[in-house]
C-alpha cells in the first residue's frame, strides 16, 4: 500500500479493479436494485429503532467546560443572532448546511448554547451501524469483501442523513488533516475499514486531540495506508530497517509540522531563517516506535471465501481492534516480537533500549502532543478548513490558546478547540463580510453535501448509492475520503499562482483543485443533481416541497435560496440577474409541479454557481 | 505551509498579466491572442514546432529496481542488499535471471562506475528497444541540488557554506523543489518558466502550457498560465452553449454571465477567471481535437497513456489551435512503495514503458519525432536498503529521456556505486545526487530554444554547476 496513489491503478490487487466504482454500478457484481431495495426496507426499521434509542445523545460534559471557562461565575448573557442570515452564516461554518429549523433554533437558543447541543449529540448512527444495517458486512457475500465501493456509501450516508451534521462536519474536517484515502485502504473490506476509521473521528471529534491521534496511529486502515501495519525492526542479517513512513508522516502532517511555530502559527526564526522541527535522524528515532504491529485477531471468526476460492475470509471486526504489538493476538501467533527494542531517539526525547511497544506508543505520542507546535498547526489548518483560509496570527493564537488551555487547564480538548474557531469575532464579525481577502473557497464535496441537506435528499433504497465522485470532468471532482493522498486533496499553503491571491500573498489551499476541467464539471454534475437527471442520482429523490409552495414569487424563491445557500449574501447585481431568468419562467400558483420545478431547478443552481456561492464568507 | 510574499518577479508579472487580461476582459476572444508578452532576444523559436512532455512519477520512484545491476559483481552487491538470495532474488531484489531481456548495452567506449552492466526493469521491453533504437537515455543519479555537493559537505550541516535543498525526503517539498527549485508554495516551476519565454512563439499563447493532470507548480509561470484539460479533451459547460437550461434560454445566460461575474473579492476574481478561461476555450480546443486524427493505439485502462494520448491529439491539431512551442505535463501516482514494491513497482513501469512507447508512436505517425521530446520527473529516488518488503524516502534517482532528438542509447549521468556506504549516497542507498535537477532542465531549456542569457530564469542554480548542457538533446537544428 501506498500513500501515493491513483485510484485507477490499483495494481496490487487486480481484485479491487472493479471494486472502485460503487458496488452496484457494475451489473454483473451487484444484487439487483429490486433485492436491495427489499433487504433495505427490513433493515431500515431495525436502524430507526435503534436511533430512537440511541439517538438522545448524553450532555454530560458540556456544563463543566463553560464553567471551567468561566470560572463558576454565572452564564453570561447569551449571544443570539440578530438576522436569519448572521444564523444561517454560522450554520454554515459549523454544520453542513442550514435550514429554516436550525436558523430559528440558533435564534432561540443562541450560538453557544445551540453548538453545545449539538457537540453533546452523539452520532446517532456510527458508519459501523449502518453498514450493519445494510448487509454490507456480510461475509457470505461476495459484494462487499473487496469493495471500496461500501466505503463510499458510508461516508456519504453520515454527511448527507442523520441528526449529527456538526458532528459529520468536524469529523470531514479532521478526516482532511489526519488523512487515510479509501483509494488504497485495506484490501479486505475497505469499507469497514473506514468505517472504523470515521467513527474514530466522529467519536472524538469534541474530545481530546492525545485520545484521537493514538486512536488513528493503531487504526488498521492507518496502518495499511501508511505501513504500520507489518512494520519490524531492524534486521541486522538481511539490511532490514524499520518502514519510516508512518514517523515521517505522523510528524510532518498529523501533528507538528515542519517548522517551529509561534503560538500565533508564524514561523519562529533563528538568523532569520525556519527552524526546522526534525531532522531525518528524528524520523529515523521514531519510526522504531512503530514496529512490531499487525492486525488484532482476537474473537475474529473466518468463513471460506464466498466467491468459493481458496482461502478463507475474516469477518471485519479486526478493522475495528486497535492494532497490537502482542504477537500471541495474531491470526497466526508468533512466539517473538517484532517490536524494536533499540532506544527511540527523535525531537530530544530518548525511550530507553528495551521500552516495550505499548510503553513506546505512549511516550511518543505524549512528546508529540505535548509539543508546542500542535496548537497553531492544527488549529490553523481547522480554521481554514472551516472559516478562513487567511486567518489572522491572532485568530491562530486564539485557537491555539484554546487548544493549549481548555479554561480548565486541559490540554488538547477538541471541543474547546472547535468553539474557539466557530465563535471567534473573527469568524462571526460582520466585517469579513466585506474583507476581500476574507473566507474560502467552498470544497465541491461540502457544495454538493449542502445541496443534498438543504433538499431532503432521500435515498430511496437506503444504501445512498453515490459512487466515487473524484473524476473531474464527469463528477464533482472530489469525494470524501478519497484524497489522492496522505496530503489531502490540497495543501495548506497553496497559492494559485497567476492569480490576484497569490499577489496579494494570500492562500487558497482548494484552488489546488480549481482548473477548467473541474470548475466545468461542478457546474454540470450539479445541474444534472439538482433535476434528478443524472443517473447517479437514481438512488435519490430530493424534496422541494418548500420551494414548490412559493414557486410562483420569484423574489420569495430567491431570497430563501440565497438565505439557505450563502447566507444572504448574494449581490444585488447577482440577485437582479437571477430574478430575470427566473421570471423567465410563467409559473402560477396554480402551475403543475414541472412547470414550478424547471424555476426551482435554475434559482438553486444559479445560486450555486455564483461566485458569491463558491466563495464562502 | 506557507506561502511567502510575492516576489519581485511575480509581481512584476502580475502587473503585466493583469493589464492585458483585465484589458481584454472575461468576454476576449481566444482570437486576440496574447502575443508579444515577452522579449523575443530570450528565446528562440527556430526551427518549427517543438514540444516539452514532463511525466511526473508521483510518490518517489525506486531507482533500484527501475535500472538494476545485471552484471554479476554488482548483481550480486544488489541482491545482498535488498535481501535477496543469490541470482534468484527474493526480499525486495528482481531475480538475475528475470533481467536477462532488458540488458541495455551502451557503446563500447562507455564505461560506467564499477564496470555496471543494467538492465532495464524487465516489465519496460519497449523502452529497452527505444534504447536500442537511440530514441532513449536514462540520466542517472539526477536530484535536486543548490551546488554541487559531497558527501562530507552534506553531513557537515554547514547550511550556509553547503547549502542543500530545504526539507529533503518529504514527498511535497521535494515534488516542488523538482518542479520549481523551491519547496511547497513555490508559486512557478521551470515547465511555466519556459512557457514565458514561449508565449510570443505562439498565436494563441493560452495555449502554450497544457497540464493534462492535477495542478501542480512546474506548469506555472510568472506570466504563463497552464490550461487544464481532462483526457477526452475540454469540459465543456452544458448550460452555458447558447442552449436552453431547464428550458430557458435566459436561465444559459444568466449562467454565463454569474460564472464570469466577480465582485471585488480576490478569491471570487481567480475562481471567475477559471471560469471564463474554461468557457472561452473549451469549444474550440474540442473543435481542433475533432478535426485531428492520430491512429496510434494507446491501449485502454493505462490513464498515463490517456494523458498523452490528449497530449498527442493537442500536438496534432497544433496548428488549428496557433502554437509553435508548447509545453505539457501528465503525472501517475502510485510510487511510494514502502510495501509491496514487488509486484506493485513493475506493474507501474509497465504502464510507464507502454505509455511512453505509444507517444513516441504517435510523435512519429505525425513525422514529427525529432520535435517532441519527453522525460521523467518524482518526488525523489529510494532508499536501497529494505524496510522489509519496500524502501523509504530518497533523494538522487535515474530517469529517462525520450525522443527523435534524443542523443539515445547511452547513459547520461554517473553510476551510483550499489553500496549502502559508499560517498555517493547519504545512508540506506539514499543517492547524493551527481547531476543536478538543473543541469536537466537546462539541456532540456536549450533545446527547446531558452538562450543562454535567460537560462538562469529556468535552471536558477545553473551557474553553480559544470554542465549547463548534459549533452542528451541533438544541437537546435
Amino acid at each position: 500500500m501506498s500513500e501515493y496513489s491513483d485510484d485507477t491503478l490499483s495494481v496490487d490487487k487486480p481484485a479491487d479493479e472493479s471494486p472502485d466504482n460503487t458496488p452496484f454500478e457494475e451489473q454483473e457484481s451487484s444484487p439487483s436494485k429490486s433485492s436491495q431495495l427489499s433487504k433495505a426496507g427490513l433493515v431500515s426499521t431495525l436502524a430507526a429503532a435503534t436511533a430512537a434509542c440511541g439517538g438522545g445523545g448524553s450532555s454530560d460534559s458540556g456544563g463543566s467546560i463553560i464553567s471551567g471557562i468561566m470560572g463558576g461565575t454565572p452564564a453570561p448573557t447569551v449571544v443570539k443572532p440578530e438576522t436569519d442570515a448572521e444564523a444561517a452564516r454560522f450554520l454554515l461554518h459549523a454544520s453542513i448546511s442550514a435550514s429554516p429549523g436550525e436558523i430559528a433554533a440558533v435564534r432561540d437558543r443562541g450560538f453557544e448554547p445551540w453548538l453545545d447541543q449539538q457537540m453533546n449529540a452523539r452520532n446517532a448512527q456510527s458508519a459501523q451501524d449502518f453498514i450493519a444495517a445494510q448487509g454490507m458486512d456480510d461475509v457470505t457475500s461476495t459484494d462487499f469483501v473487496f469493495n471500496r465501493g461500501v466505503a463510499d456509501l458510508m461516508v456519504w450516508s453520515q454527511l448527507l442523513s442523520g441528526a449529527n451534521p456538526v458532528r459529520a462536519r468536524a469529523a470531514l474536517a479532521l478526516s482532511e488533516f489526519f488523512v487515510v484515502s479509501t483509494n488504497t485502504s485495506s484490501n479486505l473490506w475497505p469499507g469497514s475499514a473506514m468505517g472504523a476509521y470515521w467513527d474514530i473521528l466522529s467519536d472524538n471529534a469534541f474530545g481530546n486531540f492525545r485520545d484521537l491521534i493514538e486512536e488513528i496511529s493503531l487504526n488498521p486502515a492507518m496502518g495499511v495506508f501508511l505501513n504500520t501495519r507489518g512494520n519490524q525492526k531492524a534486521d541486522p542479517r538481511t539490511g532490514r530497517v524499520p518502514d519510516e513512513n508512518y514517523g515521517r508522516e505522523v510528524m510532518q502532517l498529523f501533528s507538528i509540522g515542519l517548522f517551529e511555530l509561534n503560538n500565533d502559527g508564524t514561523r519562529r526564526t533563528s538568523g532569520g531563517e525556519p527552524i526546522e522541527t526534525y531532522t531525518n535522524e528524528d524520523v529515523t528515532g521514531i519510526s522504531k516506535v512503530f514496529t512490531g504491529y499487525d492486525f488484532d485477531a482476537t474473537g475474529v471468526t473466518f468463513t471460506a471465501a464466498p466467491d468459493g476460492g481458496n482461502y478463507q475470509i475474516p469477518d471485519p471486526s479486526y478493522l475495528r481492534n486497535p492494532m497490537t504489538a502482542d504477537t500471541s493476538r495474531w491470526r497466526f501467533p508468533r512466539n517473538e516480537s517484532f517490536h524494536s527494542d533499540d532506544a527511540k531517539t527523535f525531537l530530544g526525547t530518548t525511550i530507553p533500549a528495551g521500552t516495550g511497544a505499548a510503553e513506546s506508543m505512549r511516550l511518543a505520542m505524549d512528546a508529540l502532543f505535548n509539543h508546542p507546535n500542535v496548537g497553531p498547526f492544527f488549529g490553523k489548518q481547522m480554521i481554514q478548513r472551516l472559516v478562513t483560509s487567511n486567518p489572522s496570527p491572532a485568530y491562530v493564537g486564539r485557537v491555539a490558546d484554546a487548544f493549549n488551555n481548555n479554561g480548565s487547564g486541559t490540554r488538547g480538548d477538541l471541543r474547546a478547540v472547535f468553539k474557539a474557531i466557530l465563535l471567534d469575532d473573527e469568524a462571526q464579525s460582520a466585517a469579513g463580510l466585506t474583507d476581500t481577502t476574507y473566507g474560502k473557497v467552498r470544497e465541491p464535496m461540502l457544495r454538493f453535501a449542502q445541496w443534498a441537506r438543504t433538499s431532503g435528499l432521500n435515498s430511496d433504497s437506503g444504501f445512498f448509492l453515490l459512487g466515487n465522485l473524484s473524476d473531474a470532468a464527469n463528477r464533482l471532482g472530489q469525494a470524501p475520503l478519497r484524497s489522492p493522498s496522505v496530503f489531502n486533496f490540497f495543501r495548506p499553503g497553496y497559492s494559485p499562482a497567476g492569480t490576484q491571491s497569490a499577489d496579494m500573498g494570500l492562500v487558497a489551499p482548494e484552488f489546488q483543485i480549481v482548473n477548467e476541467t473541474s470548475v466545468a464539471g461542478y457546474v454540470n454534475f450539479m445541474e444534472r443533481s439538482i433535476d434528478g437527471g443524472g443517473f447517479w442520482m437514481r438512488d435519490f429523490t430530493a424534496n422541494y416541497s418548500a420551494e414548490l409552495g412559493i414557486a410562483h414569487d420569484s423574489t420569495a424563491l430567491l431570497d430563501r435560496i440565497d438565505l439557505l445557500y450563502t447566507g444572504g449574501q448574494l449581490t444585488e447585481g447577482s440577485r437582479t440577474k437571477i430574478l430575470n431568468a427566473l421570471n423567465d419562467y410563467t409559473v402560477m400558483e396554480s402551475s403543475d409541479e414541472a412547470t414550478k420545478l424547471e424555476r426551482i431547478h435554475a434559482a438553486i443552481l444559479l445560486v450555486m454557481a455564483s461566485n458569491e456561492y463558491i466563495v464562502q464568507r | 505551509m506557507f506561502i511567502g510574499k510575492a516576489d519581485e518577479l511575480s509581481r512584476r508579472a502580475f502587473m503585466r498579466r493583469s493589464g492585458q487580461l483585465a484589458a481584454l476582459g472575461a468576454g476576449s476572444s481566444y482570437a486576440l491572442g496574447l502575443a508579444g508578452m515577452s522579449e523575443a532576444a530570450a528565446f528562440s523559436s527556430a526551427g518549427g514546432y517543438k514540444a516539452l512532455v514532463c511525466i511526473f512519477l508521483y510518490g518517489g520512484n525506486d531507482y533500484g529496481n527501475t535500472l538494476i545491476p545485471f552484471d554479476p559483481t554488482n548483481y550480486n552487491r544488489y541482491a545482498s542488499i535488498r535481501g535477496g538470495n543469490g541470482d534468484e532474488g527474493g526480499g525486495i531484489a528482481l531475480s538475475r535471471a528475470s533481467l536477462a531481456g532488458s540488458v541495455l548495452n551502451q557503446p563500447d567506449t562507455q564505461t560506467l562506475t564499477d564496470d555496471i552492466q543494467y538492465a532495464l526493469a524487465p516489465s519496460m521491453p519497449r523502452l529497452k528497444s527505444r534504447f536500442d533504437g537511440g530514441q532513449m537515455a536514462p540520466l542517472l543519479n539526477v536530484g535536486p541540488l543548490v551546488v554541487p555537493l559531497t558527501k562530507a559537505q552534506y553531513e557537515s550541516g554547514n547550511n550556509s557554506s553547503f547549502p542543500r535543498p530545504a526539507k529533503l525526503f518529504s514527498h511535497n517539498d521535494q515534488q516542488s523543489t523538482w518542479q520549481s527549485s523551491q519547496p511547497e508554495g513555490s508559486t512557478s516551476g521551470w515547465g511555466g518558466r519556459m512557457g514565458d519565454l514561449a508565449l510570443s512563439s505562439n498565436t494563441n499563447s493560452m495555449f502554450t502550457a497544457i497540464n493534462a493532470s492535477g495542478n501542480a507548480v512546474f506548469m506555472n509561470g510568472e506570466t504563463a498560465v497552464p490550461y487544464q484539460v481532462s483526457t477526452g479533451g475540454a469540459t465543456l459547460i452544458r448550460g452555458v452553449n447558447n442552449t436552453r437550461l431547464y428550458g430557458s434560454v435566459a436561465t444559459s445566460e444568466a449562467l454565463e454571465s454569474l460564472l464570469t461575474t466577480s465582485h471585488g473579492h480576490f478569491l471570487e476574481a481567480d475562481y471567475s477567471m477559471v471560469n471564463a478561461r474554461s468557457i472561452e476555450y473549451g469549444g474550440f480546443v474540442n473543435d481542433a481535437l475533432e478535426n485531428s486524427t492520430l491512429s496510434t493505439d494507446f491501449g485502454s485502462g493505462n490513464r498515463l497513456a490517456s494523458q498523452l494520448s490528449v497530449v498527442a491529439r493537442l500536438i496534432a491539431a497544433r496548428n488549428r489551435l496557433g502554437v509553435n512551442r508548447q509545453v505539457f505535463m501528465v503525472s501517475m501516482g502510485g510510487f511510494d512503495n514502502h510495501d509491496g514494491l514487488i509486484g506493485t513497482h513493475e506493474g507501474l513501469l509497465s504502464q510507464l514503458d507502454a505509455a511512453m512507447d505509444a507517444f513516441y508512436s504517435a510523435t512519429e505517425e505525425m513525422g514529427i519525432a525529432d520535435q517532441v521530446t519527453s522525460f521523467t520527473a518524482s518526488d525523489f529516488g529510494r532508499t536501497l536498503a529494505s524496510n522489509g518488503d519496500g524502501s523509504d524516502h530518497g533523494w538522487g534517482g535515474h530517469h529517462f529521456v525520450m525522443g527523435g532528438g534524443v542523443n539515445g542509447g547511452q547513459f547520461y549521468g554517473t553510476a551510483p556505486q550499489v553500496s549502502l556506504d559508499s560517498d555517493d549516497q547519504v545512508g540506506r542507498g539514499r543517492l547524493l545526487p551527481t547531476v543536478s535537477v538543473d543541469e536537466y532542465s537546462a539541456t532540456l531549456a536549450k533545446w527547446f530554444g531558452v538562450s543562454a542569457s535567460e537560462m538562469p530564469s529556468i535552471s536558477p542554480n545553473i551557474g553553480r554547476f559544470a554542465s549547463p548542457d548534459l549533452g542528451f538533446m541533438a544541437p537546435p537544428g
